[in-house]
């Protein structure tokens, strides 16, 4: 079974990109709206108005809904292997706050205007560069999996007080509000040049994972093992955390806050590739990206007046499930 | 000449100077007070730790392995290890090809065979018992292949039955042309099963000789600081503090 588990995945991630495209307020044939885009973009003709739905407003939508969920399972699935740890967040090692504090600095000081709509996701990545630098100089150069989570802690501790400095003296109101609510994690009213960051970032970060497979495998038996059997926990495991910060920090500067998704979804694949931290990590990118993707769906559902933000709908939903796994976690040691 | 030899070997306050010679098909016993320094020796040994001096194998200088290489001539089953993930039994066992970038299947079943765990395959090793899981850990090494196998007290907290069969699997190991080390505390299991003792003491290598060198009461006495009766005469043979 565990063999068409990939391609089944790919498949149903397929189908739902595609209901992804045609739900919305208007009914819109996607096949040829999307030709009508693409055929528009490529001889400058004047675009027809499902042409521009699809291509201009759905298709950045669910391909950064498709990125950022993807990114999120994977680096949650390896961030869990690496520390040893079901209940490990991605957000854990501080790159989700850097980058919330980078892309609030573009909102407070007007940041990179020339850059226009990238100015947030560019600077977010900055920051996410950032507190990955502190973070690498905090817990030294033999540093073990535990330093590296205090140490994440300590920075991301750091970087939420600055973040509340930074609130504390907003301008105006509306700058408060508008910061506020990118914090809260969407993938609405973006480009497709907003791919342009996420995009090599994920190809980059995506790769870094998948290349450490071994090791998480290795790691099942602790580190000692690993160590023993010439895995080098301490050299390939910052290629992880690196990884996962330029996965992490690359999609708050895009969407905000988009949280849960790298802690639940290593949970629900678990079971199905017999528990191998090794093999999670593919099908846990392929899950985030369905689930990220079927919860953007369901925000366009509701009523448009007052939008619920992705990032709130997905903490809705992951945070009893939170609550669930640390209950039967506590049923263990009982 | 000796498959290993490991030369004033140095660890910062833990390890001094520490020297002995391994070789082919024999089982060396590291024995000792808690504390003497068994377990940093052979995590040394494994280069887990940083260290001075020099250990050759084979007549070359390990420093000139990289960790992989190494991986592949030097195995060491710690003394504590769990598994984080309900991973099955051959799975775990499978994890011995890792230094070999393998998954050879011929090993692997020879080795389950060996370590009699075949029959349960394909169980969760959590839902294991101590003896049972003793062996599926020793497989894991076992599949390894290694030249050099180093057990940090491996029968410690298994019943007899299993002491025994483990003990067994581990000079089998050493006789098919390799080297065992293991850290052992219990002195008439070392005396059965090893060939060669190594007696430590505050993390120096005190005496390495034969069994009825080392164990000898006037030699181990001040050592564990008590008075050990020793009767190697016996079937099996007897070591007890008195």
């Amino acid at each position: 079974m565990e063999r068409f588990l990939n391609p089944a995945l790919l498949l149903l991630l397929l189908v739902v990109a595609i209901l992804s495209l045609g739900i919305g307020f208007l009914d819109v044939e996607v096949g040829s709206a999307l030709i009508d885009w693409f055929a528009s973009s490529m001889s400058g003709e004047a675009l027809t108005r499902e042409g521009l739905i699809v291509g201009e407003i759905r298709l950045p939508r669910t391909l950064l809904a498709l990125v950022v969920g993807a990114a999120m399972g994977i680096s949650g699935a390896a961030l869990q292997g690496l520390l040893r740890n079901p209940l490990v967040d991605p957000g854990l090692i501080g790159a989700s706050q850097g980058a919330a504090l980078g892309a609030a600095l573009v909102f407070y000081f007007n940041l990179f205007s020339g850059m226009g709509a990238l100015a947030t996701p560019v600077a977010g990545l900055i920051g996410a560069a950032l507190t990955l630098f502190i973070l690498m100089g905090l817990s030294g150069s033999m540093a073990r999996p535990a330093i590296i989570i205090m140490a994440g802690l300590a920075i991301s501790t750091l970087s939420s007080a600055l973040l509340a400095v930074v609130l504390n003296f907003a301008p105006n109101p509306y700058a408060m509000q508008e910061l506020v609510f990118w914090l809260l994690g969407s993938v609405s009213n973006r480009g497709l040049d907003n791919l342009a960051v996420l995009l090599p970032a994920f190809v980059i970060g995506s790769a870094m994972l998948l290349m450490q497979r071994k090791l998480l495998l290795g790691l099942s038996l602790g580190e000692q093992v690993a160590d023993s059997m010439g895995l080098e926990v301490t050299k390939r495991g910052r290629y992880i955390v690196l990884g996962t910060a330029l996965l992490v920090g690359s999609s708050v500067a895009v969407a905000g806050n988009i949280g849960f998704i790298g802690l639940v979804v290593p949970h629900l694949i678990r079971p199905l590739v017999g528990y191998r931290p090794d093999r999670l990590l593919l099908p846990s990118a392929l899950v985030g990206a369905i689930v990220v993707l079927l919860a953007d769906m369901l925000v366009r559902q509701l009523p448009p007046e007052r939008e619920l933000k992705l990032g709130v709908l997905t903490a809705l939903i992951g945070a009893p499930f939170f609550v669930w796994l640390v209950w039967k976690e506590r049923q263990r040691w009982l | 000449m000796a498959l290993m030899s490991v030369d004033s070997l140095t660890v910062a306050r833990r390890l001094f100077d520490a020297s002995l010679e391994i070789h082919e098909g024999e089982v060396l016993g590291l024995i000792g007070p808690n504390g003497a320094g068994k377990s940093t020796l052979l995590n040394a040994i494994t280069g887990l730790i940083p260290r001075s001096g020099r250990i050759s194998l084979g007549g070359h200088n390990l420093e000139r392995l990289d960790s992989l290489q190494r991986a592949r001539q030097i195995a060491l089953q710690p003394q504590f290890i769990e598994s984080v993930w309900a991973l099955t039994v051959h799975d775990i066992v499978s994890m011995g090809r890792l230094p070999w970038g393998d998954s050879d299947q011929s090993i692997i079943r020879a080795v389950m065979q060996q370590a009699n765990i075949t029959a349960f395959a394909d169980r969760h090793v959590n839902e294991l018992s101590g003896g049972e899981r003793a062996r599926v850990w020793l497989a894991r090494v076992l599949a390894n292949q290694p030249v050099v196998l180093l057990a940090d007290e491996p029968v410690a907290n298994l019943d007899i039955h299993y002491q025994q069969e483990v003990m067994q699997i581990l000079v089998d190991y050493a006789r098919a042309g390799h080297a065992v080390v293991i850290a052992i505390h219990d002195l008439s299991l070392a005396a059965r099963y090893c060939d060669r003792l190594c007696l430590m003491d505050k993390g120096r290598t005190v005496k390495t000789d034969t069994i009825e060198a080392v164990l000898d009461s006037e030699v181990l006495s001040p050592v564990f600081n008590v008075d050990v009766y020793v009767d190697l005469d016996n079937q099996p043979p007897v070591v007890l503090a008195q």
